[in-house]
């Protein structure tokens, strides 16, 4: 017995390390090979001016972050192009006035080869440079991708994170990053609602520490009922935004609870963890199951269960004493993998498991890497990470192991990527 | 936020221990007596004996002067350390603001537990727990034997329990780690006779470290369960 105790021991690491067959990038660990060139070319062109700078400089960040092109330089001479006088993108994106006095920036997407428009949309220049603005920016950028990929873009979004006890978000350009919620009232684990409107959080107060759900439109906020007292903390919205999971704890553990934000009633317990500890829900997209973390067989591991509680399981294999410590599980908008992290020799790092296979795969190796969130894309990952000395927000592309560094606050925790937003959500 | 509540958390004692030392170097032999008034705010306390600091240092200074006749040398001098001191004492307070934000919107309000100052010192002290345990360590459960002396003999005192975690766990774990160990804490009281409603519990995960450093020694310091009495005794 002992002997297999050691030879697993011995065998953990080393299946890990084989897994990891092409080091894209140092401390990611992707396992494919990506050939340049087998991602469609695009190229932005904007006349010269201080107005068409600033949205080409967006869109053409926009397309390069969304990792699904290559970015080349680009004339908007499409004759010159066809007849092979210059280089030739698949895809060009060019810019133009529009609108009475020039009031707007309209951005048309074409196919170098056919010449076929494939797209065309205007943004008004009304307020320009302000967040909204900047949004309006974003959803163009992500109809491009859109239009050409078949896939959603991830521009339109925002991310929030805590920052020294606070609450903070950021577009994922790295751009309008600001403070949400009071000073002073230090809160933990932020979540979004599916249309983007809501936000839910876990606040610290004199009395306890309460689930707290803000409007982002009007700034209002309510406690959840039965979250008064005791220790609440990691909620999560349903898919369809009208029920709220989360974790209560007493003095006979913690554990999960339903509440139903739709009707603004009821609170439903999904587990029973007797002295053990059941937290951090994840929704699947489809809303029928909620993966979760349990200590009930002593180190904290990834469980899923039905959305009513029942049919509880361990997902994914764990060697008991050898598989560390996991946490901060994150359902794939695709339904088809659970993102978390898990201690290698003591130290977190990012993992993905594929539910239809059970195989599980590394994708950090460098620092601590904690609690990934997904893009809405379902290909991005963000995450804390510590390669770079302080704790700070990176993100990662799983199919091209491309990794970019988000934020430089150095006490980065807890992101949560919002789904794609639209104009109405946001109070500027 | 009370002066006592203020002195209670460790930074703000290194705070008031700084203030106390420039207060001491600022106190010049030929200057009239003046005693300054106690100020309850961590901010007023830190702008004054900065304040005072810098005079000082322009007076040591225009000794200086008359050595050596060089007037203009001494007053940029003078200047430049007042000016760090006036930037010192605005990071400070701004720090100290911070600090009291936070107190201000999480912590129980301490009260006078009506105990003298040895008991007051037993019953505070922390029990301390193995790593992402939250069972009763041997010494844990002699110092609970002490403050259920203590809680036995004032029946009116009621206490809230914080559970702590070192920085190491998963954030989020650590909130349901520490409730547990607060919970321990509780549990045994009240299994030895001490009424369920006298005893609150709260758990801070890794939120408030006792000692902020990254160390096994800090961290064993962190893995704790800390007493706060909520309503006096006697």
């Amino acid at each position: 017995m002992k002997i297999i105790a050691a030879l697993v021991l011995c065998a953990w690491p080393a299946a890990l390390r084989a897994q990891d067959t092409t080091r894209a990038e140092s401390g990611v660990r992707i396992g494919i090979t990506y050939a340049p060139g087998s991602r469609p070319t695009i190229g932005v062109h904007a006349p010269s001016g201080a107005v068409f700078d600033s949205v080409r400089a967006i869109v053409a960040r926009d397309l390069e972050q969304s990792d699904r092109f290559e970015m080349v330089e680009s004339t908007p001479d499409t004759a010159a192009l066809r007849l092979g006088a210059a280089p030739a993108p698949s895809y060009l994106v060019v810019l133009d006035t529009a609108g009475a006095g020039a009031s707007a920036v309209e951005v048309r997407l074409t196919t170098v080869g056919s010449g076929l428009r494939l797209m065309r949309q205007s943004v008004p220049l009304q307020a320009m440079g302000a967040p909204a603005w900047r949004r309006a920016v974003h959803r163009v950028a992500d109809e491009i991708v859109r239009t050409a990929t078949s896939t959603p873009g991830i521009a339109a979004t925002s991310l929030l994170f805590v920052l020294g006890g606070r609450l903070v978000r950021i577009d994922p350009d790295g751009a309008n990053q600001v403070p949400v919620g009071a000073a002073g009232r230090p809160a933990l684990s932020p979540a979004w609602s599916p249309d983007g409107r809501w936000i839910a959080y876990m606040a610290f107060v004199s009395s306890g520490q309460p689930i707290v759900l803000q409007d982002l439109v009007t700034g209002r906020r309510e406690v959840v009922p039965t979250t008064e007292y005791g220790l609440n903390i990691t909620p999560e919205f349903s898919p369809d935004g009208r029920r709220l999971a989360f974790a209560h704890g007493t003095e006979a553990g913690t554990d999960v609870y339903v509440y139903d934000v739709a009707r603004r009633c009821c609170v439903q317990r999904l587990t029973v963890g007797r002295f053990s500890d059941n937290l951090s829900p994840t929704w699947s997209p489809d809303g029928q199951r909620v993966a979760f973390i349990s200590d009930r067989a002593s180190s904290p591991q990834l469980y899923v269960m039905a959305a009513d509680g029942t049919g509880q399981e361990v997902l994914g294999r764990f060697d008991f004493g050898a598989t560390g410590t996991t946490a901060g599980p994150a359902w794939s908008p695709d339904g088809q993998a659970i993102a978390f992290h898990r201690e290698v020799h003591g130290t977190p790092q990012v993992f993905v498991i594929d539910l239809a296979t059970r195989s599980v795969r590394q994708i950090t190796d460098n620092g601590r890497n904690e609690d990934p969130t997904w893009a809405p894309d379902g290909r991005h990952l963000a995450f804390v990470s510590s390669r770079s000395g302080g704790r700070d927000l990176w993100v990662v592309d799983l199919e091209t192991g491309r990794l970019r560094r988000l934020t430089t606050v150095g006490g980065a925790r807890l992101p949560a990527w919002s789904p794609l937003l639209s104009t109405s959500e946001e109070r500027e | 936020m009370t002066f006592a509540h203020f002195a209670r958390t460790p930074s703000s004692r290194h705070v008031l221990g700084v203030g106390f030392l420039l207060l001491l170097a600022a106190c010049p032999k030929n200057q009239p007596t003046t005693t300054p008034a106690p100020q309850p705010a961590a901010d007023s306390l830190r702008a004054r004996p900065a304040a005072d600091l810098a005079a000082a240092a322009a007076r040591r200074d225009s000794a200086l002067v008359v050595a050596r006749r060089d007037s203009a040398t001494a007053r940029v001098r003078a200047d430049s350390i007042a000016r760090v001191e006036r930037v010192g004492a605005r990071a400070d307070s701004v720090r100290a603001q911070v600090q009291r934000e936070r107190q201000d919107s999480t912590a129980a309000t301490p009260v006078a537990s009506g105990l003298d100052p040895a008991r007051a010192a037993a019953f505070a002290r922390p029990i301390h727990f193995a790593l992402d345990r939250s069972d009763l360590t041997a010494e844990a459960t002699q110092l609970l034997d002490e403050k259920l002396v203590i809680l036995r003999a004032n029946p009116r005192l009621e206490i809230q329990i914080e559970g702590h975690c070192d920085e190491r766990g998963p954030d989020e774990y650590n909130l349901a780690l520490g409730n547990r160990r607060a919970a321990a804490a509780k549990r045994y009281l009240v299994e030895h006779g001490i009424a369920d409603a006298r005893v609150a519990i709260i758990s801070y995960g890794e939120e408030r470290p006792a000692d902020p450093g990254h160390s096994e020694e800090a961290w064993t310091r962190n893995r704790r369960a800390e007493f706060v009495v909520t309503r006096g005794g006697r």
